[in-house]
């Protein structure tokens, strides 16, 4: 940190400041129960995420972001809730499945031992450890985005709660790709191929889900363990 | 390992005429599909016909491998190369992979004739092109772009074939199915950003030259290893597979036992020849998981109530074969002979059990639609009305239980072979043992089928094509038995 000149030091300080906020939005995506807020929190995610691609100089691939994931999935997202088109039938607003402590902690471990995994591998590519930190906040960002939205993932079993999750997990990935691998034309084409992909899935699953939603009603938007075991 | 997927010791340029025959093995069934879906096929013929041009296109690629070997093709888009190479065991896979996709064309007509006119069925031919493009390209593909574009269009094609019967439950299994397929992926995607960032390629050639290995290529196996085991549900990640099965139609279901679960194992068993050329622990530990999915497996089919669930079960305890034979393939000591006769046990059982769980999920299908029952219990005097049924069942169970003269007893012969000569007596024991427990749930369907005490119901009847081509499948895997040594050419070193 200090050997960097000033002028270095804020493009560093906006790009720390930029991962800080992917994860709080991120968390705030994974972790919020009301779900229109959790969608909305979505859209302001990928709108930051665009900007992250555009600070990683990557304009293909802030461009596809932006139409991907801040356009094309948040209406699908919308489109689960009942949000659009309008005076279509409303999911309910919270997602009200509470977990035991049990299942939350087994799931806090499996997340953190992913991030210890993805950590190491960091470690074991980079010279030293200080630099795989402060070279890369947004590395670090994607890594704790992945590791937070499998967490997620395994943890809720409303299922659009669970879209999102795999959402920020996909995000985390890409970003974790490009900080490792750089921005080379082949990783940005597998990239795109991840978003186009993601954004695929996601709306093969909100059909999926709103389809489930009106021919069974809400108690069928649970998914998991406790179906598992019937 | 390496050399036999065909990426050490690096095959040649391809023929100009191979490589257009890559190309329009990978088209033609797209064109094909979206043929059907625009026209839906209401006969046998114009599906034969069509499936006839697939398979001669098949055939020629078998051609230039036997006379020209190994080949390899590479291009670029834009600045993204592209690698597909064809060798002895992707031209096999191939083959395999558009003869099973024609039968089960073939018997699509006729059970789509005999359920309600279905607005969805015409979909059921676009995604069946879409997914044998995509495994014919999986089968091909040496580059790690290639493969993961191949393998999430597989995944959203087969969960979209899935979810077509349109039942409530199946649209509950399916979108599970759909959210795990593409976790799964992101995992397989974060092995490639690690493997991105220590070697700086995507091409499997590249890799291999290397000799990669180390810290950074373990946790890449691991994270790549852990995706594409739960897309090819193995043990412990198989809970999906059985209610994804139960709402299916049956020759989505054939499809997708036969050769999509397949799929990932193949780029699974590729990937760690790379990555993990000198581990013991993880093939161990691979064959002790798939020792519980046999007994597990085995177990689960044998309890089952519901036939579509025996079928599905008892895939979760034929792949624990194939991960039985983890660490004959993979670990650093074993001889050459050994490996080898491993090899050829390990397609060998790949292709059977393809052959004969399509063939299993048909005849299942139609005894259930047959007698609109699917419980075992349901399926009670069975025997006199529908005798072909239950053959084409019986035929396709010879071949998982492993008797001669099917492609399931020279499998299993082979890797015996192999295991006596590295000694695993171990591993000898739990391939006997899976043995007696595929008989053990086989032969509780046919006691029920046997029962003349039950009443009688009113059985639909079946188009002729219907059982035909599933007799065809189950001949085609006890056949393969007889004729093993035409496969088994295939699989030696070199191609």
């Amino acid at each position: 940190m200090s050997t960097m000149s000033l002028n270095t030091l804020s493009p560093y300080i906006s790009e720390i400041l930029l991962a800080l906020m992917l994860v709080c939005v991120a968390w705030a995506t994974l972790f919020d129960r009301h779900l229109l807020r959790a969608c909305s929190m979505f859209v302001v995610f990928a709108l930051t995420l665009t900007l992250a691609w555009w600070r990683l100089q990557t304009p293909w691939l802030a461009f596809a972001e932006l139409i991907f994931g801040g356009v094309l999935t948040s209406l699908a997202f919308f489109y689960v809730l009942g949000v659009v088109p309008l005076a279509s039938p409303l999911l309910p607003k919270r997602d009200g499945l509470v977990e035991t402590w049990s299942h939350a902690g087994v799931r806090a471990v499996l997340a953190l031992s992913w991030l210890a995994l993805l950590l190491v591998a960091l470690y074991a590519l980079t010279p030293t450890f200080a630099d795989a930190f402060e070279g890369n906040p947004l590395i670090v960002a994607g890594a704790v985005m992945v590791a937070s939205g499998l967490g997620a993932f395994a943890l809720h079993r409303h299922l659009l709660r669970r879209l999102l999750a795999f959402n920020v997990l996909g995000s985390g990935v890409f970003l974790f790709l490009a900080g490792l691998a750089g921005t080379l034309v082949k990783v940005q084409a597998l990239i795109v191929v991840g978003l186009l992909v993601a954004w695929l899935g996601t709306l093969l699953g909100a059909l999926l889900i709103r389809r489930i939603y009106m021919l069974q009603g809400q108690q069928a938007l649970a998914d998991g363990d406790a179906k598992e075991a019937e | 390992m390496i050399a036999r997927w065909g990426l050490w010791e690096v095959p040649l340029p391809a023929l100009a005429s191979t490589s257009w025959l890559m190309m329009i093995s990978v088209l033609l069934p797209v064109a094909l599909g979206v043929l059907g879906s625009c026209f839906p096929p209401r006969r046998v013929w114009p599906v034969l016909l069509a499936g006839t041009s697939l398979m001669a296109v098949g055939v020629a690629l078998l051609a230039s491998v036997m006379m020209a070997g190994a080949q390899l093709v590479s291009f670029s888009l834009g600045s993204i190369p592209i690698a597909l190479r064809l060798n002895g065991v992707a031209v096999l896979m191939l083959l395999v992979t558009q003869l099973i996709a024609v039968a089960t064309a073939l018997y699509t007509p006729g059970m789509l004739r005999q359920m309600a006119p279905l607005a969805l069925g015409r979909w059921l031919w676009g995604l069946m092109g879409a997914l044998v493009a995509t495994l014919s390209l999986i089968w091909m593909a040496v580059d790690l772009l290639t493969l993961y574009f191949a393998l999430e269009l597989m995944g959203l094609c087969a969960v979209g074939m899935l979810l077509l019967s349109g039942k409530s439950d199946a649209l509950v299994a399916g979108t599970r199915y759909l959210l795990l397929a593409l976790v799964g992926s992101l995992a397989y995607l974060l092995g490639v950003a690690l493997i991105l960032g220590r070697w700086e390629t995507l091409s499997l050639i590249a890799l291999a030259e290397q000799h990669v290995s180390g810290p950074v290529a373990w946790i890449a196996a691991a994270l790549m290893g852990a995706g594409l085991a739960l897309k090819a549900a193995l043990f412990p990640l198989h809970a999906w597979l059985a209610p994804v099965h139960v709402n299916a139609w049956t020759p989505v279901s054939a499809l997708h036992a036969a050769l999509v679960i397949k799929a990932s194992l193949y780029i699974l068993l590729m990937l760690w020849s790379l990555l993990l050329p000198a581990s013991e622990a993880v093939p161990f530990m691979m064959a002790v998981l798939g020792t519980l999915a046999i007994v597990w497996g085995g177990l689960s089919a044998w309890r089952a109530d519901s036939l579509k669930v025996l079928v599905a079960s008892s895939t979760v305890a034929q792949l624990g074969y194939l991960m039985l034979v983890f660490p004959l393939l993979l670990a650093p000591d074993i001889s050459a002979q050994a490996q080898q006769l491993a090899w050829e046990g390990y397609w060998l059982l790949l292709i059977g059990h393809a052959l004969a769980k399509a063939a299993m999920f048909m005849a299942a299908g139609n005894l259930i639609f047959a007698t609109g029952e699917s419980t075992l219990k349901g399926l009670a005097g069975t025997s006199r009305r529908l005798p072909l049924s239950l053959l084409v069942f019986g035929l396709a169970s010879v071949t998982l239980m492993g008797l001669p003269p099917s492609a399931g007893f020279i499998a299993k012969w082979q890797l015996l072979h192999a295991m006596i000569l590295t000694t695993q007596w171990w591993m000898v024991v739990v391939l006997l043992m899976g043995t007696l427990l595929t008989a053990a749930y086989v032969f509780r369907l046919f006691r029920y089928s046997f029962i003349d005490s039950a009443p009688r119901h009113e059985f639909k009847r079946l188009s002729p094509e219907m059982d035909v081509i599933a007799l065809f499948l189950a001949l085609a895997a006890l056949m393969l038995g007889l004729f093993a040594y035409w496969p088994l050419t295939l699989l030696e070193g070199g191609l």
